[in-house]
């Protein structure tokens, strides 16, 4: 097999995903779908978030321990994996909350230069 | 941590996990079915395959997930090996040469390791083996320490039945025993034991009972237990065997039990191992009072029992004089003062290895030199080809595939270069055994037969595999996942050198710097023991050997004492044998004699002189017939040989070695003659009517030895048990053929022991050094040719690398000379660097070779000499192929080529 490293068009930079998951986490407990809707509305449908980026993902800050799961009631009645923020998960958001706003910062800089 | 924690609790998990998923994706599924639905009005089928659609493939989005939570997943080593396995097809040379070096070195470990551990550790085959000692008692005199392995009857009785320490404590005795009435003669090893001999070992026979003990152990004198070998060979593999009788030493014996397939006991004497005992017969020695009844004390402490424990208990009884040892009684039957006697017992497996182990532990030290040069060739090549490989990895590295990638991908090769070569180091280890163990010199190593490539050989190949795997593997990867490789991949990859190229060319040439340092120490350790090996082997036995009239054909046999108790019977037997010999077709001269020199046992006893004070030096005391001297080619230096004349009623007669008479009739040989002699003290003075060379008798490496010798036939003690007849012959096969034939005529039941010519006898003494000089001089070999292999590697790639530089040399007026002055200098630069660290490093192990030595020193200045020159001139060669191909480098081909 070759190795799969899907990227959309959308691509996002390396790293920011988790940030957005964890972000969307902090305001609340969420199911996979909830989580990819919901950055994708507040994002006005600029980023959308493929599966298989999103599960991965999942998993990887399961292994981290950013996160937690467990098997609660959606709110349309149906039973749903629920992520939690898990303490060390909002001190990591911390982190790449403050790491991303200096790149950003960085990246505007050089582009405001003329 | 807590997520290596995590993963492992996953991993017990998996299928649970695999559920959730499975469930999470449905519901993430029907999720967006149900939106796609609202928002485009599709029926819930178009709008579930539609979700399908866009999810993409389920099975790989499960193996994403599932991915994060392994370690390394099987998909990614599969690639890896897969990957590994087509670069070792697409270069056949480097595989080829990396499996074969690996192969040699993994393989010579292994065999090496064998046979160590089956000499010196695995686990004798009786139960709780570790409790079973020897015990030996060690007695410090004016003389210094003198350590006897055995005891007379008389302290085992009254040591046994006093200690508490040890749960049995046996007796046993080496004899030599006839087996007759079934077929051929035989003599075989065999044991006198104690009646609780198998009961301290431990083991049951296969059929039938050990030896009665206790009340009951005298109805059972006459019995006798036999190996499962000799059961299987000369009593026909006879089920009903237990219960017949059987002939030893003419005596009938009635067989109570044959032992297991499994069972081994070899005695060790002082000179090695003895073969395996094959018959067991029990003894008790009541009352007896021979002198040649020298028991070897075998126990087995309680459990719990430390063998310090032991030894302080025995040492506290044998220091009771009612069971001193004999060596420290004197006449009166107390202890010599100033004695302190020490009993020490010593480990079964331990007794008797000393020797063995630390020759086997050299070997073991040698061959993981030749191991770790082989493993520092292998890096050396896999770092060259990393370069070679910039541009796969580079490629590799933009596609996506992190350090840690890279990094796994190359240990991943390592591994699989490691294991192929494991696999081929087994085979060629037990190719290398099945062929070398026939040719180890007899008694050179005790335990011959638990040397098998068995599972614990094989986890140690293993681990030997996994060493040498972080060692081709960790020096690479290190280098990939340094800074500087990737800098040097991303921003020069266009240019021919780089700072991580220059970097990893600096490494190279330390590793192949240590190699060769690796290599002249063991090298120099060859060198040694091939000196020391000439020096031993040019050293004169004192005898003739290969002569204008021949060689020397010996015969021995064994006069077993039940048959030949009277000195007549003997003299009756040997002199009927010997005029017939004399008489054989081929035959120069015969004679006999009852110790030959190289070989036979040899008995060194105090002499005294007529009007002297009792001599200092003890004497060799051979019995030899007439014509003796002129048979073995021994000068006469003053006097005349024997002759038939000194018979038991002539005057009794001596002669004496070149060493006697020089120490007490000085003046020339010729003064001893006339003068009187005797063996020990009581023996008659016997008149000095010759004097002769002397001669070495155990062996090359020793002094020679001061001899006394007497006629056979004034011989009266009864205690010649052995004969050697002796021919000069140019035609031994045809007369040892002959002796034989008149010994079964006046013998037909004796056995005969030995037929060898002394050229053979010689020859065999020095098989021992003969055999650890020619494995240690192969493992030098070896490492030369891989050290040889990775110069020439370096050079090569060195080269290779600098065609431009030396192209623009050659174009400003560099001459081939230059060229080549230049490739050799750097070449020289790295050997002399090697040489200098080799020969330190050489200085300081050389020392353990010490004991092996004969007549060379560890710093033997020629063994070093002689081989640094060489080590260099096998680098130059090395450097040269290279330096010439440098030579023919085309400058305008070269310039052009960037």
């Amino acid at each position: 097999m070759k190795e799969a490293k899907t990227r959309s068009k959308n691509e996002l930079l390396p790293g920011t995903l988790e940030m957005l998951i964890l972000k969307t986490l902090s305001i609340e407990s969420m199911h996979g779908y909830g989580i990819a809707q919901h950055i994708q509305m507040l994002s006005a449908d600029v980023l959308t978030i493929e599966e298989g980026s999103l599960y991965p993902a999942l998993q990887r800050m399961l292994v981290k321990g950013w996160v937690l799961a467990a098997w609660r009631v959606s709110a349309n009645n149906r039973r749903a994996r629920f992520y939690t923020l898990t303490a060390a998960g909002k001190k990591q958001l911390g982190v790449e909350e403050s790491r991303f706003s200096q790149m950003f910062g960085a990246i505007m800089r050089v582009m405001k230069t003329t | 941590m807590g997520s290596v924690l995590r993963r492992v609790l996953f991993f017990f998990r998996r299928n649970q996990f695999d559920r959730d998923l499975e469930d999470e994706l449905r519901f993430h599924e029907e999720m967006k079915a149900h939106a796609l639905a609202d928002a485009d009005g599709m029926s819930g089928d178009e709008a579930r395959a539609a979700a399908r659609r866009r999810m993409g493939n389920p099975l790989r989005l499960r193996e994403q997930s599932r991915e994060p939570w392994s370690f390394v997943t099987v998909e990614t080593v599969a690639q890896d090996v897969g990957h590994a396995l087509r670069l070792m097809r697409r270069d056949p040379a480097f595989t080829f040469t990396v499996l074969a070096t690996l192969a040699l070195g993994i393989g010579l470990n292994t065999a090496i390791f064998s046979v160590a551990y089956g000499v010196l550790w695995r686990p004798l085959p009786y139960p709780n083996s570790d409790r079973l000692v020897i015990i030996p008692t060690a007695q410090q005199t004016e003389k210094g320490i003198r350590t006897f392995w055995t005891w007379p009857p008389s302290s085992y009785e009254a040591l046994w039945p006093r200690v508490t320490t040890l749960e049995h404590l046996a007796a046993y005795n080496s004899i030599d025993a006839q087996l007759t009435g079934r077929g051929e003669p035989l003599q075989l090893a065999a044991l006198e034991v104690s009646p609780n001999f198998f009961a301290t070992l431990g083991v049951t026979p296969a059929r039938g009972r050990a030896f009665l003990t206790g009340a009951a152990a005298p109805d059972d004198d006459r019995s006798a237990i036999v190996s499962d070998r000799l059961w299987r060979t000369s009593l026909n593999a006879d089920p009903a065997v237990v219960g017949q009788s059987i002939t030893i030493d003419g005596l009938p014996r009635t067989v109570v039990g044959v032992l297991p397939p499994d069972f081994s006991f070899r005695p060790v004497v002082r000179i090695g191992a003895l073969p395996e005992a094959e018959i067991f017969v029990p003894s008790r020695w009541l009352g007896d009072t021979r002198m040649n009844a020298s028991l070897f004390l075998l126990g087995r402490m309680k459990p719990g029992v430390t063998l310090e424990r032991a030894e302080a208990e025995l040492t506290a009884l044998v220091n009771d004089p009612s069971i001193s040892p004999a060596g420290a009684l004197d006449t009166a039957g107390t202890i010599a003062r100033n004695v302190h006697i020490v009993a020490r017992p010593v480990g079964l497996q331990e007794y008797g290895t000393e020797s063995a182990r630390r020759l086997l532990l050299i070997l073991l030290g040698a061959v993981s030199f030749v191991l770790l040069i082989a493993c520092v060739n292998v890096a050396n090549l896999q770092m060259a080809r990393l370069s070679a490989r910039r541009g796969e990895l580079s490629v590799r590295m933009a596609l996506g595939a992190g350090r840690r990638r890279l990094v796994r991908q190359l240990l991943t090769e390592a591994v699989v270069l490691s294991l192929l070569g494991a696999s081929l180091g087994v085979m060629l280890a037990q190719i290398a055994i099945y062929v070398t163990l026939p040719l180890v010199p007899p008694f050179a190593l005790p335990r011959l037969g638990g040397i098998v490539i068995d599972g614990r050989v094989m986890v140690f190949c293993l681990g030997l595999s996994l060493v040498s795997t972080l060692l081709i593997g960790l020096v690479p990867a290190l280098r990939v996942s340094g800074a500087a490789f990737g800098e040097s991949l991303a921003l020069h990859a266009g240019e021919a050198r780089t700072t991580g190229d220059r970097q990893g060319e600096r490494l190279r040439t330390l590793l192949v710097a240590g190699q060769i340092a690796i290599t002249l120490v063991l090298l120099i350790g060859a060198g040694l023991l091939i000196h020391s090996f000439v020096r031993l082997t040019s050293v004169s036995p004192g005898f003739e050997l290969s002569g204008r009239d021949g060689v020397v054909q010996t015969v021995k046999v064994a006069l077993p004492e039940r048959l030949y108790d009277e000195p007549e019977r003997i003299h009756a037997f040997a002199r009927g044998v010997l005029d017939r010999i004399q008489y054989l077709p081929g035959v120069t001269s015969a004679s006999l004699v009852n110790s030959a020199p190289f070989g036979m046992p040899f008995i060194r006893d105090e002499f005294g002189i007529e009007g002297q004070p009792k001599p200092t030096l003890d004497v060799g005391q051979p019995k030899i017939d007439a014509n003796y001297f002129k048979t073995m080619g021994i000068p006469l230096l003053a006097g005349r040989e024997f002759t038939a004349q000194d018979t038991a009623a002539a005057p009794k007669v001596a002669i004496v070695s070149e060493r006697i008479a020089r120490d007490y009739f000085p003046g020339g040989p010729g003064k001893a003659l006339g003068r009187r002699v005797r063996l020990g003290d009581r023996d008659q003075w016997r008149t000095v009517v010759g004097v002769v060379a002397d001669i070495r008798q155990m062996g090359l490496e020793g002094d020679v030895q001061p001899m006394l010798y007497v006629p056979f036939q004034q011989e009266r003690s009864g205690f010649v048990r052995f004969v050697a007849f002796v021919a000069r012959t140019a035609a031994p096969a045809s007369v040892a053929e002959g002796i034989r034939a008149e010994i079964r005529r006046a013998a037909p039941d004796l056995p005969i022991e030995i037929t060898v010519t002394m050229d053979e006898a010689v020859a065999a003494s020095v098989a021992q050094p003969r055999f650890r000089t020619l494995l240690l001089a192969l493992f030098a070999i070896a490492a030369t040719l891989i050290a040889a292999c990775g110069l020439y590697g370096l050079m090569a790639y060195a080269v290779t690398q600098r065609r431009r530089e030396i192209g623009v040399r050659m174009a400003l007026g560099a001459t081939r000379r230059d060229v080549l002055r230049l490739v050799l200098t750097r070449a020289l630069r790295i050997v002399v660097v090697g040489v200098i660290v080799g020969l330190a490093g050489a200085a300081g192990v050389t020392r353990v070779l010490q004991r092996f030595l004969f007549g060379v020193t560890p710093t033997d200045p020629i063994a070093f000499t002689i081989v640094t020159l060489l080590l260099m001139a096998v680098g130059l060669i090395a450097a040269w192929l290279p330096a010439r191909r440098a030579t023919r480098i085309d400058p305008s081909a070269a310039l052009r080529a960037e």
